[in-house]
């Protein structure tokens, strides 16, 4: 099949179902998108791919992969829509989703609700059976139980089952036993063991892990079988894989029964595109922004990789002042790309608090009516509106044109609401309206970067979504960010994410021993054993050998702690008992991460990680062919733009980002614009276009 | 003041994000440094930045009684200490109840924050220390004298320039138990600090330090706007109700405790005259801990985006008479003082319900709840010591049940994992649940209080409980019952020993501590439930069948989980003229 060489990437999200097709041998790209189908999202599926084939005058045989994003996961647990689960814990501890971590989710709201448990309580069973801290066994497993509550679980018609038993993270023997004369009992079941989804210590985290992986299956597996006998019907024969929440792809048999690990499955394709764009120009180390109408979404790359998270929550939002710590919502204790997202979008909200103060967000006119100036009603001022008033945006260019914006109804919005209570001119509100959302994005930025050690000056901004290239520059200025990456077609780059990234299985021992103490060899052996498990899930996943690699990390702490930081432990420092560098290396990452490191205390490894890779081939960038241009050719145009550094309106060159042609220099003040996106270049800066196509914004020589 | 300097919103904007940054930067690095499960899992800490003139300014995450006593504590601390004797680098650490602190588990590190050699303000701490020294490990018990409660640190330097002062640091550990774990926990501090204090002196140098003063102050000026306004909507009047807490620990007389609200043009005052006078028993409050309490009910009553500083925390005026459980001297004790700060918070709403009945809960657990024990682990040979606080049942609302298992009011710190727990302590948990039939009943009911027992099984142990609601449950609001109330039990010889609230005992290897905490007090009359909402309650096991018909006059065919609703309708009718059948409940009840 030498022509199976066709990638495609379908994302469904709320209004819009987005796909993009890729030439792996070219990098050629192709987009479409159609409105989804909620009540099947199949048909918008089907809908997008035949669009897109058409589009591109392909056969559906030429596709080598489909790769899915979706958040019908997320979905199903926010809106409390999962399937009939049940939960077998130990006996004593069957209240374990129901107390869970006895805290209030906001500290002074006398009115508060603990979320409401994935699974009732009468749907949770404890069983007779014990082990101790270090795995051994206390009390067996009262086999006579299962058959019961198996019979419980058939009447009540349950479809799932997770299974939690304390300390099974260490030994998994009970768990197992338990799961088998289940499925013995209940053959129609599906079963979740704790020790399979989440074996990590702590075990109201696991527990939930657990839960929500059960209560998503059925959902999950009936949603993915639908779209394969759909794509299978319209002679699709290509393998199908989804995208995790760690960025990495599973196949949809993986997926339909580890749902878990795709929670997160949609935003994480937009940090994936910003560590391939910034690879693709010899770049490291990113920090991906991605700023739409509702929310704006920072993520961290750091030596190619994105950080990934352990410490996570779906359906939370952490709140200011609290810590970063969350207990709105339903942990996981599965790899997702660590994310800061916030309410500041190009539809964010501005208003005036009851203190006189001016604020941005979280409030979102969403599209509906959408900002003032679409004149579909909507009197609130919102960020595009100030974008507007400030000269940024084009009245009569937003998406080709399709959408007018009306400049008055943005002005009037703009003073009515702000400006007369705080006695500001027009320009100056929304020139303070822009800057609060800075602010607030400013402050996300450094939250990925600063707070977790990393110093800007050493990182790329690489700056999509509809609104991130309005906005990207004046960030970077202020964060010292040398360089400012502006992808071509930045409203959907996102979706390339979808197309060049590998599959991947992401498994965990925990082994906690002292450094100083550890047995040579076991690590070893550890690592061999995930090994093994990874190379068999490539295998049965269709990976060749060739394409199999493993990444090996260790987490490590002082012994104490709670809390560990994850390091690498190249392959080939597995045996021997000198870990005299991984030592050094953990006090150098502490003292990075918090300021101190403590030489001579003991230091423990807590999990040893492996992910199993079956890498794919990632497509070029493709090169923007057509003659050299002169910069005076793709200018069409000059309008007065707002700029605080020189706190006035400056004739600003406008120019259409098709005609810039590669070794093109654009200097600020400018406007590029696009189909979907508007990049402004600050006084001071200027734009170097590459033969991607790609804007690399920066300073100017002469600027201080 | 620059008053005619103008407000620009952005620079607004940017200095009260910095601020609130560098306080949560602080929260991070203490929690992911810390050692103690107390600190690094229950997240029983709390940072603050204050301004160069001691005002409280930005805070982060938190447990709202740290949060009040360090306004009072850095400044006294400082003051003491003399800003005059601190350089950059520098860091004070107190815990001295008498000058703004709570109980001595609480150590706080203060570091004054230097802008190319000014003084710009102070960043500062408080943990709460699983062990400090005196008559019990973990540093709780029924005691007569602070001075037997631990270690008393008055404001002393322990770091110097960036270095530890090690003569300080020994002296405080030679008093400790736990002592590896206490000397990471104070590493963790120095660390939060030291990273407050890296972000502001960003800031400075992005801003100006002249600037950032200057928004400081408008961030005040804009906190007490905000207040009085908020202030301005609530009922004048004056408005008051007590409570008692159990018993002291050494006698079994109850705690009175008055609190008249009165809220008028001047703002809101707190009179708590007629409260009991002191005990020589550990259920004193500071100053500072009333002054908490009170102010966490203030904050309940606003809109919580009010940033809590010292614009918010001036409005909190407070009539407490020196001498008195709420406003202790020394040498009384104060560990205890927590049982007094919580019924304090629910006394308030209390006198509040009758104005304020969309806003404020039934009672609720409204207590400390700790566990504490402690002794020489046999798998090290060495002393250690553990501490936890148990949640329990919130009150009814007024349009809503209370939540089950959860802290209540003044704190909010996560429980203890049991693999975490037997894993580092040598104990082993038998059984974590909710207690059924615990909830007081209601038109909204009460949430469910939980059960924890605790078996020590190769080792002697010294287990102090310090708690309360072992007289009585959580009352009700509008005719809601109150809650059951809390058992704290001792399974030893084949016998089941109901303990004191405030008690310190010998454990022998094999016996058991059971705590079961109280639920919370319902709102409105139980047999006007919704008859579904019973029924689901006794699906869930929650309310057996039998309270269901007594306590709320549902009659329910658990053949068919069906409500006979002609059997109900006739038992509600006997019920609303009779009174609740259910006895029990009837004691205790509000009112």
């Amino acid at each position: 099949m030498s022509e199976a060489r066709f990638r495609l990437g379908v994302d469904i999200g709320g209004t819009f179902t987005d796909a993009t097709l890729v030439d792996e041998s070219t990098g050629h790209l192709w987009n479409a998108k159609v409105s989804s189908t909620p009540g099947d999202p199949s048909q918008g599926f089907l809908t997008v791919t035949q669009h897109i084939l058409d589009r591109a005058a392909l056969a559906p045989g030429t596709l080598r992969y489909v790769v899915h994003a979706t958040t019908v996961a997320t979905n199903a647990i926010i809106e409390g829509r999962v399937a009939p689960t049940a939960l077998i814990t130990t006996e004593g501890f069957r209240d374990i989703l129901e107390i869970a971590r006895q805290i209030r989710p906001s500290l002074y709201d006398t009115q508060f609700e603990k979320p409401t448990p994935l699974v009732p309580r009468d749907r949770c069973f404890g069983v007779r059976e014990r082990l101790d801290a270090a795995g051994a066994v206390v009390a067996p497993l009262d086999e006579s139980a299962i058959p019961r509550i198996a019979n419980v679980i058939q009447a009540a018609e349950i479809e799932s089952v997770a299974v939690c038993f304390l300390h099974s993270y260490l030994n998994a023997q009970h768990e197992q036993r338990a799961g088998e004369i289940l499925q013995a009992h209940a053959p129609d079941v599906a079963i979740s063991l704790s020790s399979d989804v989440a074996p990590e210590i702590r075990e109201y985290f696991r527990a939930s892990t657990t839960v929500i992986n059960a209560a998503l299956r059925p959902i999950v597996s009936r949603y993915l079988e639908k779209i394969e006998a759909r794509l299978r019907a319209q002679g699709i024969v290509s393998e199908l894989l989804v995208m995790q929440s760690s960025g990495g792809l599973m196949t949809f048999a993986d997926a339909r029964s580890r749902p878990v690990f795709m929670v997160e499955s949609g935003p994480a394709a937009g940090v994936i595109t910003a560590a391939h764009l910034a690879k693709a120009l010899g770049k490291r180390n990113v920090i991906s922004f991605d700023m739409g109408g509702t929310t704006a979404k920072v993520g961290l790359v750091q030596d190619g990789a994105p950080r990934i998270t352990k410490d996570y929550e779906v359906g939370s939002v952490a709140q200011p002042g609290s810590g970063g710590f969350r207990a709105g919502g339903y942990p996981i204790r599965t790899p997702v790309i660590d994310l800061v997202e916030i309410g500041a979008g190009g539809g964010s909200i501005a208003w005036v608090d009851p203190g006189g103060v001016l604020r941005v967000g979280p409030q979102s006119a969403g599209a509906d009516p959408g900002p003032a100036c679409y004149g579909k009603g909507g009197s609130e001022p919102t960020v595009t509106d100030a974008n507007l008033v400030l000269g940024r945006l084009n009245p009569g260019h937003l998406l080709g044109g399709d959408l007018k914006l009306d400049g008055a109804l943005a002005h009037a919005a703009i003073e009515e609401r702000i400006a007369k209570p705080l006695g500001l001119d027009v320009v100056r509100a929304a020139h303070s309206i822009v800057e609060i959302a800075n602010v607030a994005m400013i402050n996300a930025l450094r939250l990925v970067s600063v707070q977790r050690g990393h110093d800007p000056r050493d990182f790329a901004l690489t700056a999509f979504g509809g609104a991130g290239p309005l906005h990207a520059n004046r960030l970077a200025h202020e964060m010292n960010i040398p360089v400012t990456i502006i992808p071509t077609s930045p409203g959907t780059a996102s979706a390339l994410g979808l197309l060049v990234t590998d599959i991947t299985y992401d498994y965990a021992t925990t082994l906690i021993e002292r450094v100083d103490r550890l047995e040579p060899g076991v690590v070893a052996d550890v690592f061999a054993d995930l090994r093994l498990q990874g190379t068999a899930a490539l295998a049965a996943a269709g990976v060749a050998a060739v394409d199999m690699a493993y990444v090996q990390q260790v987490d490590l702490r002082y012994v104490g702690q709670s809390y560990e930081l994850t390091l690498p432990y190249p392959h080939g420092e597995t045996t021997g008992s000198d870990f005299s560098g991984l030592l050094q290396e953990f006090h150098d990452e502490h003292n990075r991460v918090y300021g101190h490191s403590v030489p001579g205390e003991p230091v423990e490894t807590v999990n040893l990680r492996l992910t199993a890779l079956g890498t794919i081939v990632k497509p070029p960038l493709l090169a923007k062919s057509g003659a050299a241009r002169g910069l005076q050719e793709a200018q069409y145009g000059a309008r007065p733009v707002y700029f605080g550094e020189a706190d006035a309106f400056v004739d600003s060159p406008i120019y259409d980002r098709n005609l810039l042609t590669a070794g093109t220099e654009v200097p600020g003040p400018a406007i590029v614009e696009e189909y979907d996106s508007t990049t402004v270049i600050h006084p001071g800066y200027y734009a170097a276009v590459d033969q991607y196509g790609t804007l690399l914004l920066s300073k100017q020589p002469s600027h201080p | 003041m620059a008053e005619t300097e103008s407000l620009d919103p952005i620079t607004f904007e940017v200095v009260r994000h910095a601020l609130t940054e560098a306080t949560e930067e602080m929260a991070v690095a203490l929690r992911r440094s810390a050692y103690s499960t107390n600190i690094k899992t229950r997240a029983d800490f709390s940072c603050a930045f204050f301004d160069r003139d001691l005002n409280v300014v930005a805070q982060a995450f938190c447990q709202a009684v740290h949060l009040g006593s360090l306004v009072h504590l850095v400044p006294i601390a400082v003051r003491a200490y003399g800003a005059e004797n601190l350089a950059p680098g520098d860091a004070i650490l107190c815990n001295d109840p008498y000058l703004g602190g709570v109980h001595l588990n609480d150590i706080s590190l203060i570091s004054p924050v230097y802008c190319e050699g000014e003084l710009f303000g102070y960043v500062a701490n408080m943990a709460h220390h699983v062990d400090v020294g005196g008559g019990a490990p973990a540093s709780v018990g029924a005691f007569r004298e602070v001075y037997q409660e631990g270690i008393i640190i008055p404001p002393v330097k322990l770091v110097a320039g960036g270095e530890i002062v090690e003569d300080v640091f020994r002296l405080i550990l030679g008093q400790i138990r736990s002592k590896r774990e206490t000397a990471g926990d104070f590493r963790a501090q120095m660390a939060a600090n030291a990273t407050g204090a890296r972000r502001l002196a960003e800031l400075m140098q992005q801003t100006g330090i002249e600037t950032v003063n200057h928004y400081i102050k408008e961030l005040m000026a804009y906190a007490e706007r905000r207040t009085r306004a908020e202030i301005a909507k609530l009922p004048q009047g004056e408005f008051s109700a007590e409570g008692y807490v159990d018993n002291d620990g050494y006698t079994d007389e109850p705690v009175r405790l008055v609190a008249k609200v009165r809220i008028d043009d001047d703002g809101v005052l707190f009179d708590l005259n007629g409260s009991d006078p002191q005990r020589r028993a550990p259920v004193n409050s500071t100053f500072a801990q009333t002054f908490s309490a009170c102010a966490y009910n203030l904050k309940c009553l606003m809109d919580p985006d009010i940033p809590p500083n010292q614009g918010f925390y001036q409005m909190v005026r407070i009539a407490a008479p020196e001498g008195t459980v709420v406003n202790c001297k020394p040498p009384a004790p104060v560990v205890g003082g927590w049982e007094t700060h919580a019924r304090l918070n629910e006394v308030i709403f209390k006198a509040l319900a009758p104005v304020l009945p969309e806003c404020v809960p039934a009672g609720g657990k409204a207590m400390q709840c700790h566990a504490g024990f402690g002794g020489i682990d046999p798998r090290t040979g060495e002393y250690y010591c553990f501490l936890e606080t148990l949640a329990g049942g919130y009150g009814a609302r007024f349009q809503s049940d209370g939540p089950d298992a959860v802290q209540t009011h003044g704190q909010n710190t996560e429980n203890a994992p049991i693999e975490e727990t037997e894993r580092y302590y040598p104990v082993r948990i038998l059984r974590y649940e909710l207690v059924d039939d615990s909830e007081g009943p209601g038109k909204y009911r009460g949430g469910l209080g939980l059960r924890r027992d605790y078996v020590f099984l190769d080792h002697d142990v010294t287990f102090t409980v310090l708690a309360d609601r072992d007289k009585a449950g959580p009352w009700g609001l509008f005719g809601g019952e109150p809650g059951r109330q809390a058992y704290y039990i001792h399974d030893h010889d084949g016998e089941a020993e109901v303990l004191s609230s405030k008690t310190t005992i010998d454990v022998r290897p094999g016996e058991m501590i059971r705590y079961e905490t109280c639920g919370g007090g319902g709102h409105g009359p139980p047999w006007q439930r919704d008859p579904k909402r019973v029924l689901n309650d006794v699906r869930q096991g929650k309310v057996s069948l039998e309270r269901a018909r007594t306590a709320y006059g549902v009659a329910i065919d658990a053949e068919q989980w069906t409500v006979d609703t002609d059997e109900t309708a006739y038992l509600r009718a006997t019920m609303q003229h009779d009174g609740p059948h259910d006895e029990a409940s009837k004691t205790g009840a509000a009112q």
